[in-house]
């Protein structure tokens, strides 16, 4: 199965649970729907789905009304870029709403433009700013399991959030992999439990991080895989006991953002004073970094595991 | 015709509570920008009669009109000015975005054109619930610049959602007057390529207001459609002040802040003239019968906030 099939079985299930909810977005009931990630959905009699006009600041405002008046909403967005026009309700807006604890729920679904060949305008992918600006919740969607943890427990939990999903992985089969824990809000993600190494994957690096985990395997190197799916996590429990144990963590990173969340991480894991070496694996942003091109995160892979010497002694 | 003089007791009260709020203003009582809305009570009085339990209330960062024609004590509303946790919403909000859910005062912005957006979502969540009535949404003639005016009625028609967007034209945003910043906007000619009504509210005159707009509201429910409401109005209290460059003294119309130029008096009247609405009334009222409610306001005012 598909990446962009499986979020729509788990959201098609979702939206029809709920008495009254309103649905809403541009071709999310008509062309493609999204390329699939809204075809066929469905609401109970009363409730509507939407095909609406080219309006993002106003269906960002559309959705808080919803919220505010007691029915549940969903922003289906094509594009996390068009999210920009919405930067006025996404923040002047909800620094209203999260006053009280809302009784409704707002949530905006946006397609994460990280393949790379849309071109300069396309390319934002920048989660995590959207959620700094006014400390969103927001989770990324990666795989099998955090998708139907995060769809499942967030999608119409009271409150507002985004939920951001990856264009580059829209049509890729889905990663179907064992976990080992998550976090209570699923923040955070424990897939494999390692000794010697701490891996922890940002935004929508997890295929990256797997990646590596997998090679050290074969060179007998255990690691722990972890993915941060919240831009915002507050908890970083998990990854710090995990480096307790393996002295060495590795954070991958595929976010163009300049604030990134791993440098909190990062500050927590220092404070606690057991990381003994480390290495942050982003992008380059040397040069025209915005031309169409392949964007996804490149490692060389093998030069990590050698640069990261693991026979060496941890130098204190 | 008989007119109810419980509306007239209403407009002198929205009158009598804002000179009260500008002298408070002037002594430097509150830290938090109020935008008074002197001139503007017809419209506000008209729309606190005609809504009903289930209608609702988006207002803009001007809203202080709109809650003094709903209540009858002015202290909590003051105390929200003054950030106390007796206030409306216990300190936390202020003035521009005051909220009063009772009253169905839902959300108010300060920032330009935000709140018809969320009006549009409001108007979406009650054609889902189908608990009647209608969303009616404030704005002015600076946000209706804002492309959220015309994205907002575009989602409403479309949709056919119960919303009446007012607009509140007193030709000013900030220091500037439309012709300083803009070409004209034929606000009929807009509304109309969208097939939605129009209604012009020019006369000041609250009584002719309440008629109007409870016809208009009909019209939405009947016709699922919104609904636009032009009121252009004055701002009163405005002043003339001398400067080298504007030796006969330059126009201010003040945006926030407290009029320098208005007192704390029992006489209501601002202007005599048809941009008060209060002096509008006299077609109604015996103006002696105006002036001794005032008074009588003034004080009970006055004893609420000692």
């Amino acid at each position: 199965m598909k990446y962009v099939e499986y979020i729509n079985d788990l959201v098609k299930k979702k939206v029809f649970e709920p008495e009254h909810i309103l649905l809403f977005g541009q071709n999310i009931a008509a062309g493609s729907c999204i390329s699939g990630f809204t075809r066929g959905l469905k609401v109970k009699p009363g409730s509507r789905i939407i095909n609406t006009p080219n309006c993002e600041s106003t269906l960002c405002g559309v959705g808080f009304g919803s919220m505010m008046n007691g029915v549940p909403a969903i922003f289906f967005m094509k594009q996390q870029d068009f999210l920009l026009l919405g930067i006025d309700q996404l923040v002047n807006t909800y620094n209203i709403i999260r006053r009280k604890a809302p009784k409704s729920s707002f949530t905006i679904m946006p397609v994460i433009v990280d393949s790379g060949y849309e071109g300069p305008q396309s390319a934002l992918n920048n989660f995590a700013d959207f959620c700094s600006i006014a400390r969103i919740p927001g989770y990324t969607i990666t795989n099998k399991i955090d998708a139907q943890e995060i769809i499942n427990k967030h999608l119409i939990a009271p409150g507002f959030r985004i939920i951001g999903i990856s264009q580059r992985l829209f049509k890729t089969e889905l990663i179907d992999i064992p976990y080992v824990s998550m976090t209570e809000d699923r923040s955070i993600f424990q897939y494999t439990k390692g000794t010697d190494v701490t891996i922890a994957c940002f935004n929508l690096s997890l295929p990256n991080g797997l990646e590596l985990q997998r090679r050290m395997a074969t060179k007998d190197i255990q690691a722990s895989l972890f993915s941060v799916n919240a831009a915002m996590p507050v908890a970083w429990d998990e990854i710090i006991k995990d480096v307790q144990i393996t002295k060495r963590v590795i954070i991958v990173d595929d976010l163009k953002s300049f604030n990134a969340p791993w440098q909190g991480c990062l500050n927590a894991l220092y404070a606690k004073g057991d990381m003994k070496q480390h290495l942050i694996v982003q992008r380059s942003f040397e040069g025209y970094w915005c031309r169409p091109h392949a964007d996804q995160l490149q490692m060389d892979y093998d030069k990590i595991i050698a640069d990261f010497n693991f026979q060496k002694a941890l130098v204190a | 015709m008989t007119k109810s003089p419980e509306i007239l007791q209403k407009l002198v009260r929205v009158r009598m509570a804002q000179l009260i709020i500008n002298e408070m203003y002037k002594q430097g009582a509150f830290k938090v920008p109020i935008h008074l809305a002197l001139g503007h009570e017809a419209i506000a009085v008209a729309l606190g009669t005609v809504v009903e339990s289930n209608d609702q209330l988006i207002l803009n960062h001007r809203n202080i009109h709109y809650n003094l024609a709903k209540v009858h004590s002015i202290k909590s509303e003051i105390d929200e000015y003054l950030l106390k946790k007796e206030g409306l919403a216990g300190g936390e909000l202020g003035s521009m975005n005051f909220i009063n859910e009772p009253q169905g005062i839902m959300y108010s912005s300060s920032i330009l054109g935000n709140n018809l957006a969320v009006a549009a979502g409001f108007g979406a969540a009650k054609s889902i619930k189908k608990d009647g009535g209608v969303v009616f949404v404030v704005t002015g003639d600076g946000a209706m610049e804002e492309g959220t005016f015309w994205e907002s009625m575009v989602f409403e028609k479309s949709n056919e959602l119960p919303v009446i967007v007012i607009v509140e034209n007193n030709q000013w945003s900030l220091g500037t007057k439309i012709e300083e910043r803009r070409c004209p906007i034929d606000l009929p000619k807009m509304v109309s390529s969208l097939d939605i009504p129009y209604l012009l509210l020019s006369s000041n005159d609250t009584y002719e207001y309440i008629e109007k707009i409870t016809a208009l509201k009909k019209q939405v429910l009947d016709q699922k459609t919104p609904a636009c409401i032009e009121v252009p109005l004055t701002t009163l209290g405005w002043w003339r002040q001398n400067t080298p460059e504007f030796p006969e003294g330059k126009f201010i119309n003040y945006h926030a802040g407290p009029s320098p130029s208005v007192k704390e008096q029992e006489d209501p009247y601002l202007d005599h003239s048809s941009e008060d609405p209060l002096f509008v009334m006299e077609k109604y009222f015996d103006a002696k019968m105006i002036r001794s409610m005032a008074s009588d306001a003034l004080s009970a005012f006055k004893k609420e906030l000692v």
